[in-house]
């Protein structure tokens, strides 16, 4: 787990207006690393460290969007708010679409983007939590062996421990035995806990369980 | 019964059967005047052959002599038929000829019947008996008739004539015919002429026996004839084997019209029919055995079609043969289909129309296509006409935003640092460093800016004045169309290429012309009309004018049009003109505005030719 300050990368080309913006958000008591290129920026990107990205829409080389989807790929997608010098709705659109926290113009209200940043961090901070919540949760089901995940199947749908055996083809001691493992590895008190738990990580749905977005 | 009697009836029933036959066929064609006069000559050779009969039956002079007498009727008949048979038949002979046989044969039967016992006897005297055919047949024996000379000399001419037109058929290259009509007929009359010197001047004993020899004359003569009917009868064969090949080359025509999606359709005028091929119904919507009637066609034509489709259809009849014209089709589903057709009238003889025939296809794809690059060309045309302002703008917005933007964002942070207690002065000459710095990027933007239009920065280049203008046409053509409106170009081919930027230039005369077509968006009536002329004015400038019959600019706004943001129309910019004016300035030009006299306005552009480049 990652003890670090949130940092505010800010990507753009335009040094000048790098070193301006910077400095607000310094002004303004955030941690701020600043990227003249996109793919400087994803070469020196730490995925563990929480932040958020400030971008310019439109810049020479790897462009904004292309930012956007390089960052969805990582284990833990920063927040991203786009600058633009002359905005437009198409691009706006495509932006929030693409799960931009913020869309703004380069000259936009100082309290504008200062929220945007401060919003984004927030979402960064509540991604992250749930991401380990579910990431930790994880762990744990994968504690459990084969048998143990057959068992938990059809506990959870609330069968009785003799029809368990009767289905499975073992003993009822048996399966009372792998309940106690269950119980056990997921640290759960009750059934209607370990229900909780197994439809929180997602267990025995058809797809693989999606991390929420958004708070 | 004698033999003579057999044979001069069997004799008298051919001429008879073949004077019904020929009469008969006269009576279906009232042309084939050629078997009429054959129908008269072998009936008047059947009335002769009676009196011939008569007279070798004679007991008495008398009797004999009055056969004779009377025989010179049908004598009279067969002379005059025949004569005008070959007339008809060869086609040839002299009519004077003719008419002098006709006459000269009339006038002998006066000596016939008033002078004499007949034309041959002034007097018979005895009757005497020869053998002939096993009987005895009587001679007549008596003073000869002078007179006999005027019918004689009717044969002669006969011969002759019949000669002549015999010869003439001959070089026409009828050959046969006159071998066989105009050869028969001679061998008859010579041999008839000669026995009748003999007997009356000579000193031979015979019996007069016109109707013998006639017969092959008559045989011939019907040969000729029935010829013509079987060669009529080939030929209606022959008729009857191209019609099925016209039939069988019309059905693949139709199969390759069908394969292509081309409808037919023929319009029988006489008749009101109108016959189409399968895909012709499907173009318009019709069914396989529905009735058609034009006035059903029309109705499936666009109302806004329908009337110039009457129109061309109209006109093609009365005598402009040919169509050619696009329009639309609304079919009874609904679906509405651009259609092409093509067509012509076929005309009887000079001018009475019989038909009318008409390709079809359907052009909706294609004319789909059209609108969308009209669409396009629009757009284009609306593009270049804002393009300037709207790159200006945009370009300035991007390359202005970034220094405006990190100008408001130092002033931000510096407002902070200035927060602080103690505040970070380095940090703060920075801010203002970089301030000033961004604000001198913005100023030299709007340098370069300005700087586009200016004069030293034009791309010039030699520009064919025809190719530019040909260029500009080729954009708004379409669009003329579409507004119905006549684009007229006059350039002068001598012209020498001027200087300057093609782009730009291209602009200037897309804003002129479709300023003038825009003037004309009001106007109605035929003469709508913008009109492009390009000539030297003077040595070494070349003149644009762009003129347009809308109604001019008043008076009062003639000297604002070039301002810019002035507009007439309700979504105008205002720039065209002025940006115009100040590309051709730029280029060493002048552009200005006039009222014509017969209404409408005109803008004129001068531009330098190459031997007179603008330097800066």
């Amino acid at each position: 787990m990652s003890v670090t300050n949130p940092t505010v990368h800010v990507v753009d080309d335009d040094t000048s207006f790098l070193a301006a913006i910077s400095r607000l958000l310094r002004a303004s008591g955030f941690a701020v690393k600043t990227f003249s290129s996109a793919n400087d920026f994803l070469a020196q990107c730490d995925a563990d460290s929480p932040g958020c990205v400030l971008a310019d829409l439109q810049m020479p080389g790897m462009k904004g969007f292309d930012l956007q989807l390089a960052l969805a790929q990582t284990r833990n997608p920063l927040p991203i708010v786009f600058l633009t010098g002359h905005g437009d709705i198409p691009s706006s659109v495509r932006a929030m679409r693409g799960g931009a926290a913020d869309f703004l113009e380069k000259r936009a209200p100082k309290d504008k983007v200062l929220d945007a940043v401060k919003r984004s961090l927030a979402r960064d901070t509540c991604e992250r939590e749930s991401r380990t919540r579910q990431r930790d949760l994880r762990a744990r089901f994968d504690a459990l062996s084969k048998r143990e995940l057959e068992v938990l199947a059809h506990v959870v749908q609330g069968r009785l421990n003799k029809q368990i055996a009767g289905d499975l083809g073992i003993h009822e001691r048996t399966v009372k035995l792998h309940r106690t493992a269950i119980t056990t590895k997921l640290r759960v008190q009750s059934v209607a806990e370990l229900t909780r738990l197994t439809l929180q990580a997602g267990m025995f749905t058809a797809s693989r369980p999606t991390f929420p977005k958004g708070q | 019964m004698s033999p003579i009697t057999i044979i001069w009836s069997m004799i008298a029933a051919a001429c008879l059967t073949l004077a019904v036959i020929n009469l008969l066929v006269w009576c279906r064609s009232r042309t084939a005047w050629a078997n009429l006069f054959f129908s008269l000559t072998a009936a008047s050779i059947a009335v002769f052959t009676f009196f011939e009969l008569w007279m070798m039956r004679a007991e008495t002079p008398e009797e004999f002599g009055t056969a004779m007498r009377w025989a010179h009727v049908p004598m009279l008949f067969w002379l005059v038929s025949t004569t005008w048979f070959v007339r008809f038949y060869l086609g040839a002979g002299r009519r004077w000829l003719a008419w002098a046989i006709c006459g000269l044969r009339t006038l002998s039967l006066l000596p016939n019947f008033f002078l004499g016992q007949n034309l041959n006897y002034h007097q018979i005297i005895a009757l005497r008996r020869i053998p002939f055919l096993n009987e005895l047949v009587p001679i007549a024996e008596g003073t000869p008739n002078p007179w006999i000379l005027v019918g004689q000399l009717s044969v002669v001419l006969l011969v002759f004539f019949v000669a002549d037109a015999s010869v003439t058929a001959w070089r026409r290259g009828d050959h046969r015919k006159a071998l066989m009509v105009g050869g028969s007929i001679e061998f008859f009359l010579l041999s008839g002429l000669g026995e009748a010197v003999l007997v009356f001047w000579g000193d031979v004993q015979a019996p007069i026996v016109f109707s013998l020899p006639s017969l092959g004359m008559i045989a011939a003569m019907a040969y000729e004839l029935s010829h013509d009917v079987l060669r009529s009868s080939q030929l209606v064969l022959q008729l009857q084997a191209r019609e099925n090949e016209l039939r069988e080359s019309e059905e693949r025509m139709t199969l390759a019209a069908e394969a292509t999606n081309l409808g037919v359709w023929i319009r029988y005028l006489k008749r009101d029919e109108i016959w189409a091929t399968e895909s012709w119904r499907a173009l318009f919507g019709f069914a396989k055995s529905e009735p058609l009637h034009l006035d059903r066609i029309l109705q499936r034509i666009h109302p806004e079609d329908r009337e110039p489709v009457r129109l061309a259809l109209a006109r093609a009849i009365e005598g402009e043969d040919s169509y050619e014209m696009e329009f639309r089709v609304v079919r009874p589903d609904g679906q509405t289909r651009w259609i092409a057709s093509r067509g012509r009238a076929e005309f009887n003889g000079e001018s009475y129309p019989i038909l009318t025939r008409s390709v079809s296809l359907d052009i909706t794809e294609r004319k789909q296509a059209e609108q969308e690059t009209h669409l396009l060309r629009q757009e284009i045309a609306h593009v270049g006409r804002v393009s300037m302002m709207g790159q200006l703008a945009s370009a300035l917005a991007h390359e202005i935003n970034q220094p405006l933007g990190a100008i408001l964002r130092n002033a931000e942070a510096a407002e902070l640092f200035l927060q602080h207690a103690s505040p970070d002065l380095d940090e703060i000459r920075a801010i203002l460093a970089d301030i000033r710095k961004d604000d001198q990027r913005a100023g030299a933007v709007i340098d370069r800016m300005r700087g586009l239009l200016k004069r030293n920065k034009l791309d010039a280049r030699p520009v064919e004045v025809g190719e530019l203008v040909s260029d500009v046409i080729a954009l708004v053509r379409a669009d003329a169309v579409a507004r119905q409106l006549k684009l007229d170009v006059d350039v002068r081919v001598d012209l020498p290429p001027v200087c300057g930027d093609r782009v730009q230039l291209q602009q200037v005369l897309l804003n002129l012309i479709l300023n003038g077509m825009d003037a004309l968006n009001g106007a109605s009536g035929r003469d709508r009309l913008v009109s492009l002329t390009a000539r030297l004015n003077g040595s070494q400038t070349v003149e644009v004018a762009v003129s347009d019959t809308g109604h001019g600019i008043p008076a009062d706004k003639l000297q604002h049009v070039f301002d810019p943001f002035f507009t007439t129309k309700p979504n105008g910019m205002g720039m065209g003109l002025s940006i115009s004016r100040t590309i051709i300035e730029a280029h060493g030009g002048m552009l200005w505005a006039e009222n014509k006299n017969g209404g409408g306005a005109v803008f004129r552009f001068t531009l330098p030719t190459t031997d007179e480049v603008p330097s800066e």
